[in-house]
């Protein structure tokens, strides 16, 4: 196997909950909990999970928007957990990411031209007409017509408004794209397109993606590796068509058990997960699926299980769950 | 200069609001009219011809008697002048400006008394105060120096309010707090006894003041930027800045401050009709500029305590009501055009 283009270790991102007079942290809400994950070049790694398991903060953590408390971010073998920003700089051109809703991720008062120009002024790349060639060059690339750049976002659609957004995030050329639920706020009918594209893009330009989602169905459609994350933690870890043709932590089976099948005639058993996603400052002890998991024994509420490999004997790619169990 | 759509909506919504933008018009109109007011109230004459020579005496070097034939190198006096030569009528004239009097200029014939109620003749349209002086100059003069001393107080109450608001604002944490505090504490010292007791250890200058209205005025504007900054912070188009590694400077001038636009434009009358009537008020108090600077305040306390030349205290209290009138009705229009309520991008 290849080097990891980024490899986290151990991550965790906790953040205080203040109360008090003197706003004390009194408690701390263990968002992302000791996360390891690698993305090879060029690969896709989808991370799936319900909203508030953490994902949108492991992606935060790593184009370090947010500075996690502990752990590893090791991007081409360099830690950026402890970087400032001036250090940080450089290695932006590598790590770029592209946000969940175009609308709010676009500043309202530039015009595209504007948008896209910035990231080449930040990095002083090439002069007035370099950028402006380059800036048209990515209009072409996201297929928006070349008379955009004079245009403000609010003239655009969704989907459209997203092209901007992922042209912003490969201006710099960079190795690896953070993609926090880039299709979530689309119709469904512009979903595929704008998918459709990032793939194109990916093979063009040997992009790595970290695709988070919550939809299964979309995830299966661009990912190589799955990573379920629940509670600030990976429940299971595995290849696409691996995971979707054998699941085998109960939380996975649960969330594919829930996928909608366009067939009116089949009847599927109501989804199996009862109750609510426990909070993450007062997570529970030992398996933290516990309260929801139909096969939870007495070892599930005290001990914590960490993720082992069970893939088929022999075969070339891991499968790893956090699980107890072979069920 | 380059408008975003959202501002040109809003530009033209402004327009549309009839009275705020007529009252704008009318107030850019006056202080247009302020600031070539050499041509509209003054003392010399606009233009000279005398013996087929022009003369323009308002602007450049000053002209003694002697170059219109009246032996003695002292300035002359224009108006008397303009007489002479009607009534040589000679081809020779004088053109004076509307207003043919300086704001400092005593005015008394001999025998009259110096409070002269308003007349066509004597081309004293409003009178002239208790020592003689032309009420209209010192009106409009008057206007010139609020108009400074206001627009120098908006300048510098937003350069100090809106950095440390935006420094407050990025930062937040312990800076916030601690500045939060020194504000508190620094808006409660009595204002107007600072002014009198500085105004009575030391002669006031224009700029002394200006300084030290700013001194006590920035703190407003600095809890409207604090709070939109960190309004603003939490954005997802500033995270996506900081991801593309824009330093700090670049995200709160670039990005911030653009989309705070409408805060600090809504400000801006409201600000000038503060410092004119602050102005006022401590020249009306005697704690203000010196005299004998022209001044609405100390026009309106000659006013109340002449009570027998009501013209006085009418053209003060005229002119006062009237600007600060203008400005309240723009301040409102230009709210009502850039109320972020009407123009949201919050679907």
């Amino acid at each position: 196997m290849t080097a990891p283009l980024l490899e986290v270790r151990d991550l965790m991102m906790h953040f205080p909950v203040r109360g008090g007079v003197f706003r004390r942290a009194v408690d701390t809400c263990k968002a992302v909990d000791g996360v390891s994950l690698t993305i090879a070049p060029g690969e896709t790694l989808g991370l799936v999970g319900e909203s508030g398991c953490g994902k949108s903060t492991l992606g935060r953590c790593i184009v370090r928007l947010l500075a996690p408390t502990t752990g590893k971010i090791l991007f081409e073998g360099a830690d950026l957990a402890p970087l400032s920003r001036r250090a940080l700089k450089p290695l932006r051109r590598q790590l770029q990411m592209v946000f969940q809703d175009p609308v709010e991720s676009l500043n309202v008062r530039h015009t595209v031209g504007q948008t896209l120009e910035e990231p080449l002024i930040i990095h002083g790349l090439g002069d007035a007409a370099a950028r402006r060639a380059r800036v048209r060059e990515l209009l072409a690339q996201v297929g928006l017509p070349a008379g955009a750049e004079d245009r403000y976002p609010f003239e655009f659609s969704g989907g459209q408004r997203q092209r901007i957004g992922i042209a912003r995030a490969i201006a710099l050329h960079p190795k690896l794209v953070i993609c926090d639920e880039p299709v979530s706020a689309l119709d469904v009918s512009i979903q595929s397109q704008v998918l459709n594209l990032m793939l194109d893009l990916q093979r063009q330009l040997g992009l790595s993606f970290l695709f988070i989602a919550h939809n299964l169905a979309v995830v299966k459609h661009v990912s190589d590796r799955v990573a379920i994350m629940y509670l600030g933690r990976i429940v299971e870890l595995a290849g696409a068509d691996d995971i979707y043709a054998r699941p085998r932590h109960p939380y996975t089976r649960a969330l594919l058990a829930a996928i909608p099948v366009p067939d009116p005639r089949r009847r599927r058993p109501p989804a199996p997960l009862a109750g609510d996603v426990p909070s993450p400052i007062h997570p529970p002890p030992g398996c933290p699926f516990h309260p929801r998991c139909p096969h939870a024994t007495e070892k599930c509420r005290t001990d914590v299980p960490f993720l082992r490999n069970v893939a088929v004997a022999g075969s070339s790619t891991s499968h790893t769950i956090a699980c107890h169990y072979d069920l | 200069m380059h408008f975003t759509p959202q501002t040109l909506r809003q530009l033209r919504r402004f327009r549309h609001l009839r009275r705020g933008w007529w009252s704008f018009l009318a107030l850019t109109a006056l202080t247009v009219l302020a600031l070539v007011g050499e041509l509209v109230v003054n003392n010399r004459a606009l233009v000279v011809r005398y013996q087929g020579q022009w003369h323009f005496p308002t602007y450049g070097a000053q002209l003694t008697g002697n170059a219109f034939g009246l032996g003695y190198d002292y300035e002359p006096d224009y108006r008397e002048l303009q007489r002479q030569f009607r009534t040589a009528g000679s081809g020779d004239f004088v053109l004076l400006p509307p207003v043919p009097y300086s704001p400092n200029e005593i005015d008394v014939p001999a025998g009259a008394k110096p409070t002269r109620p308003p007349g066509w003749e004597s081309r004293h349209y409003l009178g002239t105060d208790t020592i003689g002086r032309d009420i209209l100059a010192r009106l409009f003069y008057g206007f010139r120096v609020a108009l400074v001393v206001s627009l120098s107080f908006l300048t510098g109450t937003y350069l100090l309010g809106i950095a440390l608001g935006c420094a407050m604002g990025w930062f937040g944490g312990w800076f916030d707090l601690a500045m939060q505090r020194i504000i508190e504490a620094w808006s409660n010292l009595p204002f107007l006894l600072i002014v009198m007791i500085i105004s009575a250890a030391l002669r006031p200058t224009q700029p002394v003041l200006i300084t030290v209205f700013i001194a006590f005025s920035w703190m407003a504007m600095t809890y409207y930027m604090r709070t939109g900054v960190y309004r603003e912070k939490a954005r997802e188009y500033v995270a996506a800045a900081e991801v593309l590694g824009a330093s700090p400077a670049r995200i709160i001038f670039r990005h911030i401050l653009p989309n705070l636009l409408s805060t600090l434009i809504t400000f801006v009358p409201f600000t000038i009709a503060g410092a004119i009537e602050l102005l006022t008020a401590l020249d009306f108090l005697g704690f203000g500029i010196p005299p004998p600077t022209p001044s609405w305040g100390e026009l309106l306390r000659q006013g109340t305590q002449n009570l027998n030349a009501p013209w006085i205290v009418t053209s003060a209290f005229g002119a006062l009501v009237l600007v600060l009138l203008l400005v309240s009705f723009v301040g409102e229009a230009i709210r009502e055009a850039f109320d972020p309520k009407k123009f949201t991008y919050y679907q």
